[in-house]
């Protein structure tokens, strides 16, 4: 890629990792932790609240975003330079593929 | 107190449309000569002029809607799952996960609008602001159909 410094690395490897690890941690359920609106519990990983609805997309981001910034730190402290011959379209493929695959996941509501 | 956060979330929002509507639109159809009419001057916009105000009504768009999130998960989401309003209860469903995507892909699109703009980068430049486009687009319609649908202080 053409980004010649470490935040460009980064910034790469953090949107397509984010992206990917957003999907399985969607389909997995593995939220980081947990909410309970109703009541207003804070619990850690997928715990259900004592009561009313359990809220995980707060907790989905968290561990995406844990993922991608591993994942981009250890991209752009690469040896050589490995992580900058990273492709840039990477940035925006792998979201629009995460994009279309939630989208095919959720399809059942447009034909309910 | 959620009624003003709605609207305010609701016109934060608006802004963001606006503005990343002005830079798709500059990005996808630049206006090479001086601009004359109302479209030839809405495509003249100067787009790297707009990347930071993006970044921050995204992300304080999102911030408070993820605090209305809360109320809308207890409230308006019955309404739309006893309404049997199915195809709205998808797009927001489609909506929460799009904005968490969208989120992720601020740092890259904040790097390839730095200034002086890369050439080589333009295609990859161009599609990450085509995507934040979709994204607001898709949430700023979702949110507007859902609280349509289930009203202010109903």
């Amino acid at each position: 890629m053409s980004a010649n410094s470490r935040f460009g690395v980064f910034a790469v490897t953090f949107a397509a990792v984010y992206a990917a690890a957003y999907y399985l941690v969607l389909i997995n359920n593995w939220p980081l932790f947990s909410y309970g609106p109703a009541t207003g519990e804070w619990t850690l990983f997928n715990r259900a609240a004592s009561a009313g609805p359990t809220m995980y997309w707060y907790g989905w981001i968290a561990t995406s975003a844990i993922v991608a910034a591993i994942a981009g730190l250890v991209a752009c402290y690469l040896p050589g330079n490995l992580g900058r011959r990273l492709w840039s379209g990477l940035a925006w493929l792998v979201p629009l593929c995460s994009l279309a695959a939630i989208a095919h996941l959720l399809s059942g509501y447009f034909t309910h | 107190m959620w009624i003003a956060l709605v609207i305010t979330h609701g016109l934060l929002a608006f802004l963001l449309l606006g503005a990343i509507t002005h830079q798709v639109v500059s990005v996808w159809a630049p206006v090479r000569a001086a601009a004359g009419n109302f479209v030839a001057r809405f495509r003249a916009v100067g787009s790297a002029n707009y990347v930071n105000a993006i970044i921050v009504l995204y992300c304080a768009t999102a911030a408070l809607g993820s605090v209305i999130y809360t109320n809308y998960r207890i409230t308006a989401r019955l309404t739309l799952e006893q309404g049997h309003y199915w195809k709205s209860y998808g797009a927001f469903e489609l909506k929460e996960h799009f904005i968490a995507i969208g989120l992720a892909l601020l740092p890259a699109y904040w790097w390839f609008w730095r200034q002086p703009l890369d050439a080589k980068e333009a295609v990859t430049r161009k599609l990450l602001t085509t995507l934040i486009a979709f994204v607001v687009w898709w949430a700023f319609l979702a949110g507007h159909v859902a609280n349509n649908i289930r009203g202010l202080g109903t």
